[in-house]
């Protein structure tokens, strides 16, 4: 296999690497913050699990290979199973994740703009939400096991006298609104903030990282 | 209203004019005011889906500097965006101080203000050479990856179109400093520019 992404977890923590021909390329660590590679990874029991994963040998660490990545542009949204879904450079942009665990479907949806289209344009919170919602459904999720995560809507800008570009608030508001509406749990939320985002979905544990474009990594 | 997604050649080459012209001022105005040479890249104009933008910017954390342009009715007519990739920005204001080190506000505002004296130059050209009236507001600050810092402006003009019409070049000048230069006019600009050229 040329490139395959893992997802590792141990007691302590849990990580994705993404590799090509069988090198560690990239990771999101749910201890970068604590450790002292921070995001070069030089070595630890992770990556050693991972090495030697790629290797062909077992390791007693909890492995688990992703079927690639989807990545959605602004105003689009994607649907995968088992797969690393992603949305980056999140500003005032909100990532939401809709995920039924039961079946492994899910998906991730880059908002702009708050409120409901007219003709059906996925750039609009309420619109994009529910297309992804039926076309989840459609491809045989369950209603009613279908949750939410969500992150974004920041205000970058520390000097501001536009008003149009505080529109990250109504965003996350909009997005909240419509998950109520629909009766879809949230089960996680990061928005606000001054700092841009890259929001990614893990379906191997059903968790959301976010890594903050000046460093920081939560997994919620 | 013109239609972003089926610009003609001329309104294209007129667009690259405008942009061409301001963008060549803006670089001498840097010059002065670094007191170095400041080289201009050839300008490129694209038409793209939103969508697609975050591949159209340098994927580096940049000090961004948003100013909005009006006309004279108070149309808005489109954005200015300059990006100062940190290390440059740090370089600027720095050379311009001659410090080493700045507080940090010090250094938001002096990267605001050469926004600001970028920008000016930029809508000096325009109203000169090309009779259109341009007028900058106050300029936005915000460090961040370009597509956080844009999005919301990027939000605005989604309202309209799913396309969007992207004016980009860099300044650069001998030692590591680098500034990109993009414009996203609003369609209302590219109509006026129409009527003028339909007067010569």
């Amino acid at each position: 296999m040329s490139s395959s992404i893992l997802f590792v977890s141990n007691e302590r923590g849990k990580v994705i690497f993404l590799t090509s021909r069988d090198v560690l390329v990239k990771s999101f660590c749910s201890l970068s913050n604590t450790c002292s590679f921070q995001d070069s990874c030089r070595s630890c029991d992770m990556v050693d699990a991972a090495k030697s994963h790629l290797m062909g040998t077992r390791s007693n660490l909890n492995i688990k290979n992703l079927d690639g990545e989807l990545s959605a542009g602004i105003g689009e949204y994607k649907i995968g199973k088992n797969v690393l879904l992603k949305v980056m450079g999140l500003g005032s942009c909100i990532g939401v994740i809709l995920s039924d665990v039961s079946t492994g479907l899910c998906g991730i949806a880059h908002v702009l703009l708050p409120g409901a289209s007219n003709n059906g344009e996925t750039k609009y919170a309420e619109t994009a939400i529910e297309k992804m919602f039926e076309d989840m459904v459609k491809m045989g999720a369950r209603k009613n096991r279908i949750t939410a995560k969500f992150a974004g809507g920041a205000q970058v800008f520390k000097h501001m006298n536009l008003d149009i570009l505080k529109i990250g608030d109504r965003n996350a508001i909009s997005v909240e609104e419509t998950l109520i509406k629909r009766n879809i749990p949230i089960l996680a939320k990061d928005v606000g903030g001054e700092v841009g985002r890259n929001v990614i979905f893990n379906p191997a544990d059903g968790s959301m990282i976010v890594k903050y474009t000046k460093g920081e990594v939560l997994w919620l | 209203m013109t239609d972003l997604e089926n610009l003609s050649e001329v309104e294209l080459d007129v667009l690259k004019e405008l942009g061409n012209i301001g963008t060549g001022h803006a670089a001498t105005s840097l010059s002065k005011l670094l007191n170095k040479d400041v080289f201009l890249s050839v300008p490129k104009v694209k038409i793209g889906e939103i969508k697609n933008l975050s591949s159209e910017f340098i994927g580096e954390v940049v000090a961004g500097v948003i100013i909005a342009l009006q006309d004279l009715e108070e149309k808005r007519s489109g954005y200015l965006y300059i990006m100062f990739p940190e290390k440059s920005a740090r370089k600027i204001a720095g050379d311009l101080f001659g410090l080493e080190e700045l507080d940090e506000e010090m250094y938001a505002s002096t990267i605001m203000e050469v926004g600001n004296i970028l920008s000016s130059s930029f809508c000096d050209a325009s109203a000169d050479f090309m009779d259109i009236i341009l007028l900058p507001s106050p300029p936005n600050f915000a460090v961040d990856v370009p597509t956080a810092v844009i999005d919301s402006v990027v939000s605005q003009m989604a309202r309209k179109s799913d396309h969007i019409i992207l004016f980009e070049t860099s300044l650069s000048s001998d030692s590591d400093i680098e500034i990109y230069l993009a414009m996203l006019p609003e369609p209302c600009l590219l109509d006026d520019m129409m009527k003028i050229l339909g007067q010569l």
